[in-house]
Order: structure tokens, then sequence, then C-alpha cells
């Protein structure tokens, strides 16, 4: 079974070959060049060895998939799992964690955790712990591992909104032929739309980082002055399988450095399968604190864990219609209601200027049918949206794939419920302060913004489906 | 004992020929094949001859069509990953709304009993299932990725909002809609044949479902309601399936497709050694563990491949399609 998200399960899956069979990626192989017929033997260790003319044995090195590979790539998704279990995997962050202690403290990296709300609120139920507790025992889980500063998500969650209403604005002015804005931040709904409906999905879609990868830039470039030189070791805390693909773009490589924006990514069910295999719970672990190395003095802070406004996958849709409606409408509005459509994750929400004409429609719509539903309208001309906040999870983020399940055979919607419950309980980020921040920390608009490609379908005789 | 007796050939489709369906009211049909087209038959002077042909709806292989319950839509799955909606509103039937979403080849089409519900499966081990709003809008109501593997078949349940889908993976699923939130849930799985189920069809009642297979069988699965008074244990309040009766032994090659009449209660099969077979329940048999014996059946009914078998809504005539570019219409008599 597939932990991708349903968007992602279903694009270009096939039968009778299995993934593996079917990779058609073809892969570039570094090695001297011969003039005449190399000869190549196999070593004891099952390694090729490639004998030059000289006599010598040059080692040759091992073709590897990567996960970038795979994004670029048309074909299957699912076999980028295997590519996952190594590269992004609890075992690969916790081999990094005991080689930093063992190296010398010089060439020691300076490993960062960030951790995002959703997973804090799933092993909060897991644990039964009230969520300030639960985000201090895991800081203090992480700082156990070997990290050395751990940071709470919401700084760049906040960041992005401030950012997508920045645009959706922009857009609705400038170039209303671009809505409706749909969300970037769920990597699901990106890739399926890049490898899926191509150019045509591509310009509605946000080109605001998601909040990961706007953390990713913030620490490893905005402030990479502050590290004294050290290279930085970054993993997220996220709710969702998809997240890791997403730190594997090429778009969040940097070329100079070597290294990902986000390093590693970690889910609510792997953390739970760490701990379970330690054999200890987060009760066992001590509170710890939260660093704010954007701060001068990078204090430690107790951890007052925040939300944002509307809905548990970041809000986007409710920010932006408040925005939108005081400086487009010049309407304040404090409640917002949506109304549900054919299934209760499609709802839409209709505001009227002074008119009483509707000036502004926005919508959320989370789970695969319902991407398909937007994705099917846009194309039919007849989406008349100007924002959707579109998940690929039904229920959202809070639902994300890889949050951890109910343990006492709890139905999984009671589940949701409860998160939701408790996320609505967190005082909501203040998103004044946040942009006030902004204006000292991002100096370029670009580093809180990507882009998209379509994914070219490969059209040769290794790919034939009949 | 029954008797099948050919009526008539009509060889105007070039390549094979992979389904057919009947009008509800069992005054046309409409076939359907690898040429592309979808072609209406109706009877002229005693004889059935193609009066329509709808072409340009697709870019591969159409698999199958359906009829809607009230007659005025048909739907076609192809190839070309899309189902196509042909309804008849300026008079003549037009292709109006395409249904996009499936990865690749759309193999089975089925409206429900209402008309308010369409389902597609694919080769994408996908089922789909389409809400029919207002304006001929379609809206997906689910994805469903219960199979894993190729979905060869789906069809709904006479009377009930209940979905049932064969598959490559040897199994049959059955799902339904979860009030909580409009989605649909895999609500049972049929395992008991060794290999492809190629197709499914229930009786008039919806108790029993007929399944066929490529392991040369048919299999009859039976219906038990909770609290059944034969003391078979069900779910909370979900029904359980359980296979009552195999037909083995018939068959010597992949059963393709399987045709309940809802009028007489035969059971036609198309299969891959060329032969059509009529079953038929035998009297006073046990209902818990009915008998099913073999009325007819013709030899070399067609040159290759039976694809499909379809039961009139009278019951008095057959009509099958084959890989050999052909459809043939049967008279049955009892």
């Amino acid at each position: 079974m597939s932990h991708f998200s349903g968007a992602l399960q279903l694009t270009d899956l096939d039968d009778f070959i299995t993934p593996s069979q079917e990779c058609i990626k073809p892969v570039q192989i570094e090695k001297t060049q011969t003039t005449t017929g190399a000869k190549i033997s196999i070593g004891e260790d099952g390694s090729y060895n490639q004998m030059d003319v000289s006599g010598s044995f040059q080692k040759l090195e091992k073709v590897e998939i990567t996960l970038a590979d795979c994004l670029a790539c048309s074909g299957c998704i699912t076999s980028a799992e295997g590519v996952l279990i190594t590269q992004q995997s609890q075992d690969e962050l916790l081999r990094v964690f005991q080689e930093n202690k063992k190296c010398d403290k010089n060439e020691a990296k300076l490993i960062i955790v960030s951790i995002s709300i959703q997973p804090i609120l799933s092993l909060a139920v897991r644990y039964n712990l009230a969520p300030n507790e639960c985000a201090a025992r895991l800081a203090g889980y992480f700082k156990h591992l070997g990290a050395d500063i751990v940071v709470d998500m919401s700084l760049a969650e906040g960041f992005a909104v401030l950012e997508n209403q920045k645009e959706f604005l922009n857009r609705f002015k400038n170039a209303p032929k671009t809505l409706p804005m749909l969300a970037s931040s769920c990597p699901g709904f990106v890739c399926y739309a890049e490898k899926t409906h191509g150019n045509f999905i591509l310009p509605y879609i946000s080109t605001v980082k998601s909040p990961q990868q706007i953390m990713g830039s913030l620490l490893k470039s905005t402030l990479s002055k502050k590290w004294d030189g050290k290279l930085v070791y970054h993993v997220t805390v996220m709710p969702c399988y998809d997240k890791k693909l997403e730190a594997s773009r090429s778009e969040f490589f940097d070329a100079d450095s070597q290294t990902r924006d986000v390093d590693c990514v970690i889910t609510s069910i792997e953390l739970e399968q760490m701990l379970t295999r330690e054999g200890i719970t987060l009760l066992d672990m001590p509170k710890s604190t939260y660093s704010q190395p954007w701060l001068d003095g990078n204090e430690e802070i107790e951890i007052q864990l925040t939300r944002n406004l509307g809905s548990g996958s970041g809000g986007y849709s409710d920010n932006i219609l408040k925005r939108a409606a005081k400086e487009l409408i010049g309407l304040e509005c404090d409640e917002i209601v949506y109304k549900n459509l054919r299934n209760p994750d499609f709802k839409e929400i209709l505001l009227q200027n002074n008119q009483g004409e509707v000036a502004l429609r926005f919508a959320i719509a989370n789970g695969f049918r319902n991407i398909q539903n937007v994705v099917q309208k846009l194309k039919r001309g007849k989406c008349h949206y100007h924002y959707i906040e579109v998940m690929a999870c039904p229920s959202g983020c809070l639902n994300g794939g890889a949050q951890a399940r109910s343990q006492d055979g709890t139905h999984s919607k009671d589940l949701i419920v409860a998160l939701e419950l408790m996320y609505e309980k967190l005082p909501v980020l203040n998103l004044y302060e946040i942009n006030e921040f902004a204006k000292v920390i991002i100096s370029k608009e670009e580093m809180m913004r990507t882009e998209y490609k379509a994914v070219e379908k490969i059209n040769t005789a290794l790919n034939i489906k009949w | 004992m029954g008797k099948l007796e050919l009526n008539q050939t009509l060889g105007k489709h070039t390549g094979r020929v992979w389904n057919v369906a009947w009008h509800p009211k069992g005054e046309v049909f409409a076939s359907c094949g690898e040429d592309k087209t979808i072609r209406l038959w109706s009877k002229e002077f005693g004889k059935w001859s193609n009066k329509v042909i709808l072409a340009d709806g697709h870019k591969r292989t159409i698999r199958e069509i359906a009829w809607s319950p009230c007659g005025n839509y048909i739907a076609s799955a192809s190839f070309d990953a899309t189902t196509s909606i042909w309804d008849k509103k300026s008079g003549q039937f037009e292709c109006n709304t395409t249904l996009e979403g499936h990865e690749n080849e759309v193999k089975s089409v089925a409206w429900s009993q209402s008309g308010q519900l369409l389902a597609t499966c694919s080769r994408d081990k996908s089922v789909w299932v389409w809400d029919v709003a207002e304006e001929d809008e379609y809206e997906c109501a689910a994805v469903l990725n219960a199979h894993s593997q190729d979905v060869k078949k789906v069809t709904f349940h006479p009377n009930k909002n209940l979905l049932a889908s064969a598959s490559y993976d040897n199994t049959v699923k059955i799902f339904k809609e979860d009030p909580s939130d409009n989605d649909w849930i895999c609500v049972s799985t049929l395992s008991s044949h060794e290999s492809t189920v190629w197709s499914l069809a229930f009786d008039k009642t919806g108790s029993r479902l007929a399944t066929c297979s490529d392991d040369k069988t048919v299999k009859i699965w039976q219906e038990y309601a909770a609290g059944n008074k034969e003391g078979i244990p069900t779910g909370d309040e979900e029904s359980v399936w359980k296979c009552v009766c195999t037909l083995s032994g018939y068959h010597t090659r992949t059963v393709y497709d399987i045709s309940w009449c809802r009028k007489t209660g035969l059971i036609a099969t198309a299969c891959g050694d060329d032969v059509i077979r009529v079953f038929k329940e035998e009297e006073n048999s046990d209902p818990n563990a009915p008998n099913f014996a073999m009325v007819t059946c013709i030899e070399k009914s067609h040159q290759q491949d039976v694809n499909c078998v379809a039961w009139s809504p009278n019951g008095d005539i057959l009509i099958s399609c084959s890989d050999d570019g052909e459809i043939k219409v049967w008279k049955y008599t009892e």
C-alpha cells in the first residue's frame, strides 16, 4: 500500500508490470571514456569495476534513481516510494544524528528541526497530551536525538499566508485571467497537476512556496550567516508523505552548496514508529523549548502554539478572503461561513459588495474527487471562483496521509473531528506581528516564490501502453 | 431444455465488436468496438438493420456502452481514457459531455437504476462514481482505489445505490455511499475466483450476483443481510455475500461475459472457446445451495472469442458479439 495521497497514488499506475520494471528513466553513468571496448568485472562486494587501458580498475558508479528523477519523469510515481525509503527515512535521519555525534566538533553539522502544527496535534492525540506539552516533549525528543535547534514552522506559515494575500490581490487587479488562484502548499496536488494536466492548470497555481520550503530558504539562505560557516542539516516534521517529494524538487536544491533547503522530511506516523522502536513514548522525554534564530538574540522560548485563521490546512482561503474583502470591497468580515456543496469536502463562500452583487467567490476543495471536479470545471470554463484552497487529502492537512492512526479503534472520522477541535482552540497567529518580522527578514520576494513545469509525457518504445 | 436459434448475423463493424447493449424498451440495441463507432440497430420489415452510426466520439476502441434507464442517454467507455455521454436533445444522438479523469483505458461504464449516478472503471485500477447534476453536469462523487489491479467491469444493483466491480485482482468489490460525507466506501470483497473476474450481473431482485472468470468458472453469490434467518454471521449492518454455487467443467476457456435475464432468470455466458451457453436454476433447488443446469449451448457460435452476451428486456432474444467482427441475434425458446 502506497503512503502517498490519493492524488499521487492514481497518477500513472500500471498493472501487469511492477513499478521497478516499468521505470524507464534513463540514467547517465559517469565513467571515463574508452576508445576500445571496456572490460568490466564484478568485485566480491558486488560492485562493478571497469579496467581501463592502463590495466587499472575503476569502480563504476552504481545507478541510482533519485526522487528528483521521479519528479522529472512522466512515468509512475509510486516507484518513488522505494527511493523515499532510502533517502528520506527514519533510518537516514537516525544515521545523520549518529554520525554527527561521532564526528569532530568543527565538522559537525548544525541540525535544525522545524515542526509544523498538524503532526503535533496528531501526536498529542496519540499520546494523550495537551498540544503545548506535546510540542515541548517532541522538541525534547529531537534534542535527545542530537538536534541543535528546534523551531516552530508557524513563522513560515504566516509568511506564506501574507505572500498569498499579496499574490491574490495582484492577480485580481492586474491579471484576472489567472483566476481562480489555486493554493500551492499541497505537493500532492502540485505534482498531480504537473504530471497530468501540465500547462493547462499550472498558471492558476499560486507561485508562493509552501511553508516547508519558505522555512528551508529562511534557514539555509536568509539566516546562513548566523551559523558560523557550519553546514545546516534541515529536518521538517510534516503531516504527509508527499512533502518528501516536494523537498526533493530541483527548484529547492542549491547547486553552490550542493544541499537542499529541506534535507529530510519526517512524518507523524514515522515519529510514532521511531518512538515505539526505542520503546518509549513522548511522556518519557523532557520538555524543551523552541528557538527563534531569526531574532538577534536567538532566544529560547517556552512553547506557545498558534494556528492560522480558518482551515487546518494553513487557512489560506479565510485569510486571503478577509484581506481581499477589506481591500477590494471595503468589507470587514469577522465571520466566514462556508456552504457545503455536493459533499462536505467541497464548500464555497460568496461575498457581496455594497451593491448586493457577488464580488468574491472562494472555495475549499479537499480530496482527490474534488480536485477532479475543480480541474474539469476549469477545463470547461465553468469555474467561476476567484480562489480555491485545494488539498489532496480529504478534510485537508489535519487528516494528512502520514498522520498517526487512531489507537483505540476510534473511527478515523472521529479522530479528524478531535484534531479539528484541538486546532480551533489554539490562539490565532498574529499576522500583523509576522508582517513586521517579514519586513525585516525578507530582503527579496523571490525567496518566497517558486515555479512549476509541466512534465512531458515520454513516448518511447519502452513506454508503450497497450 | 431450451433452444437458441440464429435469427440474423450482423456484420457492419470493422474489427472486434466488444459490446452490445439493449435500449430499456427492447426495440433498439447498440453495439461498439474496435472501429471507434457506436451503431444503433432497430427492426425494419422484421430484420435488424443498422440505422445510426455514432462516430468521432473517441480516439481509440470503444470498450462498452450503456443506456440510461430512461433511454435518452448513451454512455460510452473508451480506451482513450474518456467516457462520453451522448444525448438526443437535438433529435439525434450527439456527444455533448466527455468525462475525463481516468489515467488510461476505461473498461466499463454503468448507470444506476435512478439514472442519477454513473460508474466507470479503468486499467488505472480505480472505480469512479459520477453524480449526474443539473444541466448535464457530471460531478465526480468518488474515486475508489480498492482494487489492486485493472478493473474490468462495473454494474449497479437493480434497485439500490450499490455498485459492484470485477477486477484482474481476482476479486469482486461492492461499494455504497457513506452518508456522513457522501463518499463511497467498499463494503465487501468477494474472493473465491482464482483468476481475473471479467464480468458480473445481478439477478432481478439484486440479492444474487453472478460472476464469470478467467478461471473458467461462473459463480453465484447470495446476499445475506444482517439478522438473516439462515444465521449467517454479518458485520454490524452490512450484508455478506457468500458464494453458493460454482459452475465448473462447462467452459473450456476464459468466460468473458455473463447476462442474467431479469424476465426469465436464465443466465447466458460468452466464452473464449467461441461457445454461448445458457444456464437455468433447477426447480426446487435449495436457495442456499442452488443447482444450475446448462439448458443449451451453441458450439462455434462465432468464429472467435465471444465478448459479450445480452438478453433483451423481454428475455426472448439474446445478442452476442465477437472478435470475429460479427453480431448475432438469437431467438430463445423453451
